[in-house]
């Protein structure tokens, strides 16, 4: 018994460490994270009790915090596609141990995204209404459509990667076998089983991509469809994305930072990949550059009275304390970071990669808010300081964001040991044999020389 | 076939949450009472609009019937906030709502007189196309109509509109509404509410109450499919604009200078 458990188990006895033992680290974070999802738990009974006049929207500017929150959230969501599944149809090798943890965080913070709309609303009790009434002219349908079709369809990329690992942690047996035994569906890891499975990742993997981008795309059309003044804007579908892959990849840099320090995990999540997504949020960092200069540079030469009174209130106004914050911490600090391969350490990536999670969330803060101030006309009253509900309901959704993502660390590896045994297995003969595929066949040269 | 506990739980538990399907939809999309709404046929046959002869109601200063009757038929609150304000009809000054007219060096000076505002009725209008349930839409005879039982409180058709005509709830309004007309429904808090061009006055062959309400005679409501109305007569004056018509959502309030 003990013997097959050791086999089973073999060299990577750490990943499963991390579902078994549970430290007094562990039963601190969950009090802490517990306590700040209560007091977002408050604060959303006192606003479902009172109505949103306990938040600081008003007349004017009646979207902010959540709304935000929705774009930001949603952007966050877009890295767990990209690593995973674009580092997958691409076949870069290293993906491997941080494909799981970067799906996880896809298919969680989605959640979050989808709750803070209904977070917004002024009558959550008729939620349904957008279903049972739908109107597909509004943009916010084609949302409920895309956020659904993306939310079913990472989870199923996140499920499939799973099944050989709930296999291994139903074989070791236990108290919770028959959990494992339910969701293995029957896995033996059969060489038939594993092709079939590595078909459907591929498959899904395929299809999660354009579902991604429209993701994102049509959460801008919210802002693009309507006739706005710097919400109008042709660019705004690619530049969400853009900026959703690079606020979510600097996400995916700060868990992966995580979870090495907490599980121990230094020898499976290495800096090399920091180092290798951090040349990524590089390049990320030089778009979202390039999309915000070719955004603003078209309007400041357009010079058009409606655009422009929005305009300077960001540069020069009373929202430049906030643009121009966003743009140091979406720009100026994480380039050089990124560009210096001295700085590009672990340390490194993760301080860029949270000076740009701060940043894009003020960057959709001063998409959003700037516009409502005065839409086409000078208004009265156009103020917006958020209240404690509205920072409260932020804080207890990213602490159940956490708390949902350590749960789940106790419950399946974080690090898919198959795939780490596959690449320790199979990988350095595939890999080895497609770079003898990329060179010149040495047969063909022989033959032309003589 | 066999039936053991296991057997039982699961198929006790997969009827349970059948059974909390129906309930747990009625819950969140319960099936609101309808308004009664005239036949389309009676409705097609016109198409109403209003015009403002400014000059007209620049004669009495601080003037606010128009605004004052509205607010009272209607079970405007007043929150007394600018905030939470809640306005069907209102005015701001000359030189905001109409910019484009910025005449540098003109003789007269109207730049800060106020213009009354109210919803356009527009015959393509936004809010309409971005309203997710449907809860507003456009009648025949062209009044935009909201129906405060289907919102949900999103909030988009106030970003939709660009004429900043349309108001929500922030907190149950029904306190602070001095005096309840109990001919015109109340709201709750957490939906949108906008002017209605008096639709339930209309229906009973009177004007709307703003034009019913001013004593200048600086509104004029009508048919504009019938010459004969009163609308048709004032667009004939020279000097006729709209809000912000080269947004394509052809307003069916007309400012007469």
């Amino acid at each position: 018994m003990v013997d097959r458990r050791e086999k089973i188990i073999g060299e990577d006895r750490i990943l499963f460490e991390q579902v078994w033992k549970t430290g007094k680290g562990f039963y601190i974070t969950v009090s802490i994270l517990g306590a700040l999802v209560l007091l977002g738990l408050y604060a959303y009974v006192t606003q479902y009790r009172n109505g949103l006049t306990v938040t600081g929207l008003s007349r004017q500017i009646f979207w902010g915090v959540y709304i935000t929150n929705f774009v930001f959230f949603i952007g966050i969501s877009h890295a767990g596609t990209f690593i995973s599944a674009v580092l997958r149809v691409l076949k870069a090798e290293w993906r491997r141990p941080i494909s799981r943890l970067s799906e996880l965080t896809t298919v969680f913070i989605l959640m979050f995204g989808v709750g803070s709309v209904l977070i917004d609303l002024g009558r959550p009790d008729r939620m349904l209404y957008a279903i049972r009434y739908a109107n597909f002219r509004s943009p916010l349908l084609w949302d409920v459509c895309s956020i659904t079709m993306y939310l079913t369809v990472s989870s199923i990329c996140l499920y499939l990667a799973l099944i050989p690992d709930i296999a291994l942690l139903r074989d070791l047996g236990g108290k919770r076998e028959w959990f494992y035994r339910i969701l293995s569906l029957g896995w033996t890891g059969m060489e038939n089983q594993h092709r079939r499975l590595e078909k459907s990742i591929n498959f899904m993997s395929i299809l999660v991509i354009p579902v991604m981008i429209t993701v994102h795309t049509v959460v801008s059309f919210v802002f693009a469809m309507t006739i706005q003044p710097l919400w109008h804007s042709a660019i705004f579908g690619p530049y969400f994305v853009v900026g959703a892959i690079f606020s979510g990849v600097a996400s995916v840099i700060v868990v992966m930072a995580v979870l090495r320090k907490a599980y121990h995990l230094k020898n499976y999540i290495k800096p090399v990949h920091f180092n290798n997504i951090g040349i990524f949020l590089m390049a990320m960092t030089l778009l979202w550059f390039y999309f915000t200069f070719a955004e603003n540079i078209t309007i400041v030469y357009g010079n058009e009275p409606v655009h422009m009174a929005i305009f300077w209130s960001k540069l020069t106004g009373k929202f430049a304390p906030l643009f121009w914050l966003h743009f140091t911490l979406c720009f100026v600090i994480p380039l050089p970071i990124l560009a210096v391969k001295k700085f590009r350490t672990i340390r490194g990536t993760v301080v860029a990669s949270i000076s740009i999670i701060i940043g894009m969330w003020l960057e959709r803060f001063v998409i959003i808010v700037p516009t409502l101030t005065k839409q086409r006309m000078p208004v009265e009253g156009a103020f917006y300081i958020p209240t404690w509900v509205e920072w409260s309901i932020l804080a207890g959704c990213i602490s159940l964001f956490i708390l949902l993502y350590t749960l789940f660390t106790k419950v399946f590896p974080i690090v898919p040991i198959w795939e780490i045994r596959e690449g320790r297995e199979k990988a350095i003969t595939t890999v080895s044999q497609r770079i003898q595929s990329y060179l010149p066949e040495q047969d063909a040269l022989d033959s032309k020389i003589s | 076939m066999e039936f053991d506990r296991r057997g039982f739980l699961k198929i006790a538990g997969l009827t349970v949450l059948g059974l909390a399907a129906k309930p747990g939809w009625e819950l969140f999309s319960k099936v609101e009472p309808q308004e009664l709404v005239p036949s389309p046929e009676t409705l097609a046959k016109k198409r109403w609009a209003m015009s403002v002869d400014l000059k007209k109601c620049w004669s009495i200063e601080g003037c606010r019937d128009c605004i004052d009757a509205c607010h009272r038929i209607h079970n405007v609150p007043d929150l007394g906030t600018l905030k939470e304000e809640i306005k069907w009809v209102w005015t701001a000054p000359y030189e905001n709502v109409f910019p484009e007219h910025e005449l540098e060096y003109s003789e007269e000076d109207y730049r800060h007189q106020p213009v009354p505002l109210l919803c356009n009725h527009c015959d393509d209008p936004p809010c309409v196309r971005y309203c997710p349930t449907r809860a507003t839409w456009k009648r025949e005879d062209g009044i935009v109509m909201m129906d405060f039982h289907r919102c949900i409180g999103c909030r988009y058709c106030m970003a939709g509109c660009p004429y900043g005509s349309r108001s929500f709830n922030w907190r149950d309004p029904r306190p602070f509404i001095k005096k309840i007309n109990l001919e015109f429904p109340t709201r709750t808090r957490g939906v949108v509410e906008k002017c209605n061009f008096c639709e339930e006055r209309l229906s009973r062959d009177l004007l709307p109450a703003c034009v019913e309400a001013c004593k200048e005679k600086a509104l004029a409501f009508g048919d504009l499919r019938d010459p004969e109305s009163k609308v048709r007569k004032a667009l004939q004056s020279k000097n006729v604009f709209q809000r912000q018509p080269e947004l394509g959502t052809k307003p069916k309030v007309y400012y007469i200078l």
